[in-house]
């Protein structure tokens, strides 16, 4: 028996025994014996758990999935899944249970004579999280079973978990609504002259109080949790990654403060952009580019636009107002269940890996509209991402934050 | 009609360097110096032909067509030539041909992400020259 009762009436509802049923039916189609998924992005979906150790799922042709994770959190995911303790296994440095062993374990039944087909994810990723097979995982399982063929499968899970249900978009708008928290301490923290004494790092913290209290479960970006940027690091070149920092807050500089918040999975990140005490003109004319480029690309995103289409849109606006030179040329990153922050959609494209440049945007898919605005010389730089979802025309933000650039 | 000049000729390399000295300033360029080289593989003639740019202080300074082994230069753009010819045409713009993966870049990535809109600059200063292809 499950240990918690799952009811479809939850606004966070989602249908994992359905979404395991979609992968088998898929396997079936595809040949796949047995799947196994070893990427964040996988557990996460199929799961409903957050497994920050090495972890697997091992998904059988019929019937309910294993999970395998270390064994000092194997209970903990056991209660937060869906899944009873029986399909949650826990892996140690002991004889039979180490990791191969149980893999091997859970994988050998649903081969006949040992032969068949075992999907796999493999491939790579910029995001360092992702999880992939490595070649002495795969090496060890090969020479576990040696009759079975092992084949790349991970387009399964990303097809099926392109298109939000109603359940993890609510998640998406709880975690956005709980970022929104965050950016209102941080605002009222900063106002009036209260920056002052403080550092990016005093910044980034504050905002991960105000959203734990909020019910932010974590401010989940592993690049660094909250990104706070400061003066000459708000403008780095092409540099839309700034952990916080010990560096103090001054007047006559530009602040970016980028938060993180997670619910049940779902992420929150929306950055937001000041200057500190005062701003000169030229400051101002490069918040005023930055403010209207946002406005812009809000507008422009809808079903059927790619990210290409979108990006040549937007560098048009961009050289015919003279600031092209300032503009990182991209305007998105892919989102999912924790896990699953940067590809867009299937591993389709000219760059293996990357975001297809031509992919077709659908009414149901998420991702981060995500800008960067950089001008190194002048130290100066800005940042906005807000997850949206794309609607039947348009798409909605999911993080309410008033767009501006504000002198506090 | 005014003078047409061949694509890829000396006598192109010669205009694109005037026109350049013309319409971009230093301070356009931002000052910078650098130095890049266009491969254009498949020309009608079936060779490779290379274009070799060098920029100092925000002024352009060469421009040159080379056959065969190419000089080092900080920057290298590999492309099929009629793919250069529409960039040439500005029918095509160079970042949409990289992203889509046409066209190949060698060189650091940051640095070329600074020097992007000082190369559609000169892209715009070559698209204005009348071209034989």
């Amino acid at each position: 028996m499950p240990r918690k009762a799952i009811s479809n009436k939850d606004p966070y509802f989602v249908d994992c025994k359905g979404r395991v049923k979609d992968v088998q039916a898929a396997m079936a189609r595809q040949g796949i014996d047995v799947y196994l998924g070893s990427r964040l992005r996988t557990l996460s979906w199929t799961l409903d758990a957050f497994c920050p150790w090495r972890s697997y799922v091992v998904v059988p042709p019929k019937g309910l999935p294993t999970a395998i994770t270390f064994v000092i959190d194997a209970a903990r995911v056991a209660d937060d899944s869906w899944l009873d303790e029986e399909h949650v296994q826990g892996y140690g440095p002991m004889g039979g249970q180490d990791q191969i062993a149980l893999l091997t374990g859970l994988i050998e039944p649903h081969l006949k004579g040992g032969k068949g087909v075992v999907g796999i994810e493999s491939g790579m990723g910029n995001y360092l999280p992702e999880g992939h097979l490595t070649q002495y995982e795969y090496e060890c399982l090969k020479a576990a079973l040696p009759k079975a063929e092992f084949r790349n499968a991970h387009d399964i899970v990303d097809r099926l978990s392109l298109i939000k249900d109603q359940g993890t978009v609510n998640r998406f708008r709880e975690a956005s609504r709980i970022v929104d928290v965050g950016h209102r301490e941080v605002l009222k923290a900063i106002a009036d002259g209260g920056y002052r004494g403080m550092t990016e790092t005093e910044v980034g913290g504050l905002a991960a109080y105000a959203m734990r209290k909020a019910g932010s479960e974590w401010e989940w970006s592993f690049t660094g949790g909250n990104e706070i940027a400061s003066g000459y690091r708000t403008g780095l070149a092409a540099g839309a990654c700034t952990p916080a920092s010990r560096r103090a807050l001054k007047a006559g500089e530009a602040l970016m403060v980028d938060l993180h918040a997670m619910f049940k999975l779902g992420l929150g990140d929306h950055s937001h952009n000041y200057f500190l005490g005062r701003a000169t003109k030229r400051q101002k004319w490069h918040a005023n580019n930055f403010v209207d480029i946002v406005k812009l690309c809000l507008r422009t995103y809808r079903p059927g636009i790619s990210p290409s289409q979108l990006a040549d849109e937007m560098q048009d606006f961009c050289e015919e107002r003279g600031f092209a030179e300032y503009m990182v040329p991209g305007f998105e990153h892919g989102i999912g269940v924790t896990g699953d922050e940067w590809r867009i959609g299937l591993n389709d494209g000219p760059f293996p890996y990357w975001t297809n440049p031509d992919h077709r945007y659908q009414k149901g898919e998420m991702l981060i509209c995500a800008m960067q605005y950089a001008c190194p010389e002048e130290n100066i730089g800005f940042r906005y991402e807000n997850p949206i979802l794309i609607a039947e025309k348009g798409c909605e933000p999911m993080s309410r934050f008033p767009l501006g650039v504000e002198v506090v | 009609m005014g003078t047409k000049f061949k694509y890829l000729s000396p006598e192109w390399a010669a205009e694109v360097q005037k026109r350049a000295g013309e319409k971009l300033t230093p301070e356009k360029m931002k000052h910078i110096t650098s130095s890049m080289l266009t491969v254009n593989t498949n020309c009608p003639d079936g060779k490779d032909r290379a274009v070799y740019y060098e920029m100092a202080d925000g002024v352009v300074t060469e421009v040159s067509i080379r056959e065969g082994k190419p000089p080092k230069a900080e920057f290298t753009i590999t492309a099929d030539y009629q793919l250069f010819a529409r960039i040439s045409r500005a029918e095509v713009k160079a970042r949409s041909a990289l992203m889509s993966g046409k066209m190949k870049l060698k060189g650091p990535l940051v640095k070329a992400l600074k020097l992007s809109p000082l190369v559609d600059r000169l892209n715009e200063v070559i698209a204005t020259i009348p071209t034989e292809f």
